[in-house]
This record gives C-alpha cells, sequence and structure tokens, in this order.
C-alpha cells in the first residue's frame, strides 16, 4: 500500500481515499459532494498546467480544481 | 393547512422543468448547476386550494457551503415544518448522490414527498429503482417522474396533501452516507450497459487533448454559426422588408413633406442623395429601427440560440474545466467562464452572472474584465455590419485586441489585488439533449427580454440626440475634446458624440460613427474603444449594485486609463 495525492495518480486508475488533509471546511464540502474517507474513485483526467482533476465517483462526474486534488491522499497498491 | 410548497434538490435534477410543470409558469431552466440564483415563486393548484410554490437553489446538503445553498436553506425556515410541504427533487440516474439532502430533510422533520426525476432516463442508462421499497425504507412517498415529458406530475401533485413527517434518528455525516449505501444496494439494480457514444463524448471532453480539440470545434462552429445565422436572416428578411416595404412607404410619407425642418430632421434625419438610407440617416423612424431590428436583432436571435443549446446540453462546465488554469492565473477560476459568454450576449446578465463565484475579489475581476473585454452582441453585431465591409481581419483584430487586454488586465489585478480566489470543486452534468420546445421557449423570453429592454431606450436615445444635434448643442463638448479624440486616437472630433452616445447604447454609437466616413483604421479605434472605454447605463448600474460604490469607482478609473493607453496605442504605433 502506497500513498499518493490525486494528482499523483495516473488518469484511469482507481483507488480508495486514505486521507482529505484539509480543515473542516473542506472535509465538509467534499462529504456533501460524496468525497470522504474509505470512499473509492477512478480518475478520468488532469488538465495540465495546474487544471482540476476529473473524476468518477458512484455515478458522478466531478471537476476539483488542483489545489484541492493535492490534499485529497488515496490508497494505492 | 398548507402554507407553502418548496422544491429542493441537488443542482441540475431536472427542478426547474418540475417546477414549470407544476405551476405552468415558464421558467428558464438551464444544464449547469447553480444556475437558480434568483428564486422563482409561482401558484400550484392542490384540489381546490391554490398554495404560493417556491422553486429553491440547488443544494446538496442542509449544511450550507456556499451562499446559495445559504440561501435555499434559510428560506426553509420562514415557516414552521407542520405549515409547509418540500418537495424533494432526486436525479433517478445518481440516486446515491441526491438521498443526503432526502435523509437530512427526513431527519430534521419536514413534511416531505420525494419527486424521483428522470426516471425514463435512468431506463436509458441501465438504472432500475424500485420504487415502492425506497418509500418502505425511508418511510416517505416516493412519485416516479420524467418531468420533461411531464409525466408522473399528477400524482405527485396529489401526493402533496397526505405528506407527513417521518421519524428518524439524527445521524452524522459518516453514518448517512453508509446508511445511503444501504439503502441504495436495497433498491438499485444495475444492467450493464455498454459505454455510448454519448458517454465517451462526456469523457473525451473533458480529457486535455481531445477536450481541447473538442471545445475548439465547438467555439468555432458556434461563432460560424452565429454569424451564419446572423447573416441570413438580415439578408433573407429583415432587409427585403425594410427596403422593399419599409422603405417605399416612408418615402411615400415624406413626398408630401415639402419644409424638411425640426420634425423632419427628428424623424428622418438627413437624406443622402436625396433618399433615404437606414444607415446615415439617424432619424427616429428610420436609423433607430434599423439598428434595432435591421442589425442587431438578427444576431441577438442567433446567438442566444446557440447559447442556450449550449448550455442545455451541458456543455459549458466542461470548458469551464478545460479553462480552469487559465482562469486561475487571471484571479477567477473555471466557473466564470459562463458569465463571461452571457457576457457576450449582454454585460448585464454576465455581470448578475458573477454573483454565482464565491469571493468578492473573484467579482470584481470578473465584472471588471466583462466590462473591458467582452463586447455585447449589439456591439459586436454593429461591428460585423460596419468593420466587416473592410474585411475580416480588422473584425478579427479587435477581438484580439480585447483578448490581449483581458489577459494582461487579468495577470496585474491578480497580482495586485488581495483577497483570494476560492477552488473549483464542481459536479458535471450529463450531455441532455434539451426538447426543441424548451429551447424556444428559452430562446423567445431572451430575445423579448432584450426587446423591452433596448427599443425603448434606443428610440428616446436617438430622439435626444437629434434634438441636440439639431441645437447645434454637442459643439461645445466636441471642441473641448478634440485634442484627446482627434490629436490622441486620430479620430475626427466629432466622434466624441459617438464615445459619449455608447454609454446609452452600445449599437447606436457605432452606428453615429457610420455618417462620419471614417477610414478603416478610424473605424477600427472608433469600435475598439467603444468596446473598452465604458460601460452603457445599464451595465453600469448592476456594476453599482454588484461592487457598490468604491469599487465601482475602481473600476471605472481602470476602465478610463485603460482606453485612453490603447486608444493612443493603437493609433500612434500599432496602426501607423
Amino acid at each position: 500500500m502506497r500513498r499518493i495525492t490525486l494528482v499523483q495518480i495516473k488518469p484511469n486508475r482507481k483507488a480508495k481515499v486514505a486521507e482529505i488533509s484539509g480543515g473542516a471546511n473542506l472535509q465538509n464540502k467534499l462529504m456533501h459532494m460524496g468525497i470522504f474517507k474509505g470512499k473509492e474513485m477512478t480518475k478520468l483526467s488532469h488538465i495540465g498546467l495546474r487544471g482540476p482533476v476529473v473524476i468518477k465517483t458512484g455515478r458522478s462526474m466531478l471537476a476539483i480544481g488542483h489545489g484541492i486534488a493535492t490534499k485529497i491522499i488515496l490508497e494505492v497498491e | 393547512m398548507i402554507k407553502k410548497i418548496y422544491l429542493i434538490g441537488n443542482p441540475n435534477v431536472g427542478k426547474s422543468v418540475v417546477f414549470s410543470r407544476l405551476t405552468g409558469v415558464h421558467v428558464i431552466s438551464s444544464n449547469y448547476p447553480g444556475t437558480t440564483v434568483e428564486i422563482l415563486k409561482g401558484y400550484v393548484y392542490v384540489g381546490d386550494e391554490k398554495i404560493e410554490i417556491v422553486d429553491l437553489p440547488g443544494t446538496y446538503s442542509l449544511e450550507p457551503t456556499s451562499h446559495a445553498e445559504e440561501v435555499a436553506v434559510s428560506l426553509l425556515k420562514e415557516y414552521s415544518k407542520d405549515e409547509i410541504v418540500v418537495i424533494n427533487i432526486l436525479d433517478a440516474t445518481n440516486l446515491e448522490r441526491n438521498l443526503l439532502l432526502t435523509l437530512q430533510l427526513i431527519e430534521k422533520g419536514f413534511r416531505i414527498v420525494a419527486c424521483l426525476n428522470m426516471c425514463d432516463e435512468a431506463g436509458h442508462k441501465g438504472v432500475h429503482i424500485d420504487t415502492e421499497k425506497l418509500e418502505k425504507l425511508l418511510n416517505v412517498q416516493v412519485v416516479p417522474t420524467c418531468a420533461v415529458t411531464g409525466l408522473g406530475i399528477k400524482s405527485l401533485i396529489e401526493k402533496i396533501k397526505d405528506a407527513s413527517p417521518a421519524l428518524r434518528n439524527q445521524l452524522t455525516q459518516e453514518e448517512r452516507w453508509s446508511e445511503i449505501g444501504r439503502i441504495v444496494e436495497q433498491v438499485q439494480r444495475l444492467e450493464h450497459r455498454h459505454h455510448t457514444l454519448k458517454e465517451l463524448l462526456e469523457d473525451a471532453s473533458v480529457r486535455p487533448l481531445s477536450g481541447f480539440m473538442i471545445a475548439s470545434g465547438i467555439i468555432y462552429a458556434s461563432f460560424k454559426t452565429v454569424r451564419f445565422i446572423g447573416e441570413f436572416i438580415i439578408n433573407k428578411i429583415t432587409d427585403p422588408v425594410f427596403i422593399n416595404l419599409y422603405q417605399p412607404i416612408l418615402e411615400k410619407l415624406t413626398l408630401h413633406w415639402q419644409e424638411k425642418g425640426f420634425w423632419f430632421h427628428l424623424l428622418i434625419g438627413d437624406l443622402i442623395n436625396s433618399k433615404i438610407d437606414f444607415k446615415q440617416s439617424l432619424g427616429v423612424l428610420t436609423t433607430a429601427p434599423y439598428i434595432e431590428f435591421g442589425m442587431v436583432l438578427p444576431y441577438v436571435i442567433s446567438f442566444y440560440l446557440i447559447l442556450s443549446l449550449l448550455e442545455d446540453i451541458g456543455y459549458l462546465p466542461r470548458l469551464a474545466i478545460l479553462l480552469d488554469n487559465v482562469l486561475h492565473r487571471l484571479g477567477l477560476h473555471g466557473f466564470a467562464v459562463i458569465p463571461v459568454l452571457l457576457g457576450f450576449g449582454c454585460n448585464v446578465p454576465g455581470i448578475l452572472a458573477t454573483r454565482s463565484l464565491e469571493s468578492k475579489r473573484e467579482r470584481f475581476i470578473a465584472s471588471t474584465l466583462i466590462s473591458i473585454g467582452v463586447p455585447c452582441i449589439p456591439l459586436q453585431a454593429m461591428i460585423f455590419g460596419l468593420l466587416g465591409q473592410f474585411g475580416g481581419l480588422y473584425v478579427v483584430g479587435v477581438y484580439l485586441v480585447l483578448f490581449c487586454l483581458v489577459l494582461i488586465l487579468g495577470l496585474i489585478m491578480n497580482r495586485f489585488l488581495t483577497g483570494y480566489s476560492p477552488e473549483f470543486l464542481l459536479e458535471i452534468p450529463t450531455y441532455r439533449f434539451p426538447p426543441l420546445s424548451t429551447l424556444l421557449k428559452k430562446l423567445y423570453f431572451r430575445v423579448k427580454g432584450f426587446l423591452i429592454e433596448a427599443v425603448p431606450v434606443v428610440m428616446i436615445g436617438v430622439l435626444v440626440i437629434n434634438i441636440l444635434i439639431y441645437f447645434k448643442l454637442f459643439n461645445l463638448v466636441t471642441s473641448i475634446s478634440a485634442p484627446v479624440i482627434h490629436g490622441l486616437f486620430g479620430l475626427p472630433k466629432e466622434a466624441v458624440v459617438a464615445l459619449i452616445i455608447g454609454f446609452i447604447r452600445k449599437d447606436v454609437a457605432v452606428g453615429m460613427l457610420m455618417p462620419l466616413g471614417l477610414s478603416a483604421k478610424q473605424l477600427f479605434i472608433g469600435a475598439t474603444l467603444l468596446a473598452i472605454s465604458f460601460p452603457c447605463v445599464a451595465t453600469f448600474v448592476v456594476l453599482l449594485k454588484e461592487l457598490g460604490w468604491k469599487g465601482l469607482v475602481k473600476s471605472t478609473f481602470i476602465m478610463v486609463a485603460i482606453s485612453v493607453i490603447v486608444g493612443a496605442t493603437l493609433n500612434f504605433i500599432i496602426l501607423r
């Protein structure tokens, strides 16, 4: 098991959220969108030059700004 | 006794469509999250009773994290819980995501009816939901609907009366999600479907390489289509009407008008080669209606048709993702694309849409950039019509100058303004093909809105201008400003009148440049200056409302400074 951020993981890979290393406000915001510890997600793409990361989780597609994406830590094998 | 009904749901679940189905009131609904910024109200008949129904802004949770969500939550507190019924709209294609709000509503003790919308789409996607089981597990009534066709709306209304609170323990957020997992597992059956072309396109449009290719294709095609439809309407409809129908009537009327005095000047204007020239006569009955109906309206129609189509398909959030990195460097984030695009129609709705941006700093930057660098469609139509005669390169040139300005100005503002710009976090809707009737309805309301706003102002504006010109009241201003207008910008000194009129309406202002016989370079400078110098009065008023006096003064100072710099630069350096 390795821990990497949502920015670092390669597109089209699936992983579980290990931790959200942000304040309560961010944790809360993500929680409302259905992203919390243990949630599985697939990274779809990452727009370069610090653009957003696009993920699929459940049946939703979400775009997450670069800054937030660096705070979402995933667990990969 | 029910005093009020509230519609609540996540963004982009078809809430506005349900609302317009329930009330019959025409509502503009769009396919991007957060569209219902203003609160819509209407009435619905439950039995014989007429009850007010309120469409709340889309929200993911009752613990608000954004301004729109705060509004939704505070409105729910207006009445006590036994006086209201809450209709919770759920997207059947994405039940899991939607149930968080439902659980919170039940826990809080609201009387709710759950409306499981988009059932047909769920079926297409191979998502099957056992409504009865869901009803049992939640202990509230669940009505499957398809608001686009109107299916299930009737039974939704019938169930409003019987809505009663269900008992549920207060859960923590984590507990809610695991509860939702359990519920979804029991009620939802997924049929395996192969990826459809639509899904492949959905993915491709947010991947870097294919995304940018699709985006440039769409932007190019939109621009071309707007021009094509606009020109088509002008050549095939409005011009024939004006020239073959309206002009002979006017000429017959004026034939008997021997003395060409004050009234003639006011209504018909100057005759060019003893004929009425719709572009140059400048009369209240000649140039004024021609500018609005013959030059601007065709483009207003074609622009809003294409914009509404892109909105309803759900393309705009994807464009927002692709441009987020660029916009971040201008102190904005991807979502600012939407106000900017609206601004290309009219700056007023564009600036109003900046409300959806979270921070004050971001709203200031977006509003200033829109009023400087985004020409509204009436202005663009006039630029196409006038500058286009000298070749498309000049038209492209104006856009290029504006684009560079936005970039430079954004970089500077981002560097020096204090405050923060928040990060992007957005759910991306699936592509949906809007029913033609919804699209046309939206187009109708937007075009109507334009006509109501523009026509009286243009008519009165041209009238007042003509009076001022007749009594030679502009002469003083003209001679005072001559050093700047002529010396610095290289325009004939009379052009100042057009620049002043730009404060009333940009399209009329370009119209005022027409009779001056400007060279291509002069027209280029004039049109660019009109675009950047000063917003029209309507935009000015919203800027004041959105930014306050201090912000407005700051923004205005930037605009005036920029126009002087750009006008002089164009005149002395670039176009020398």
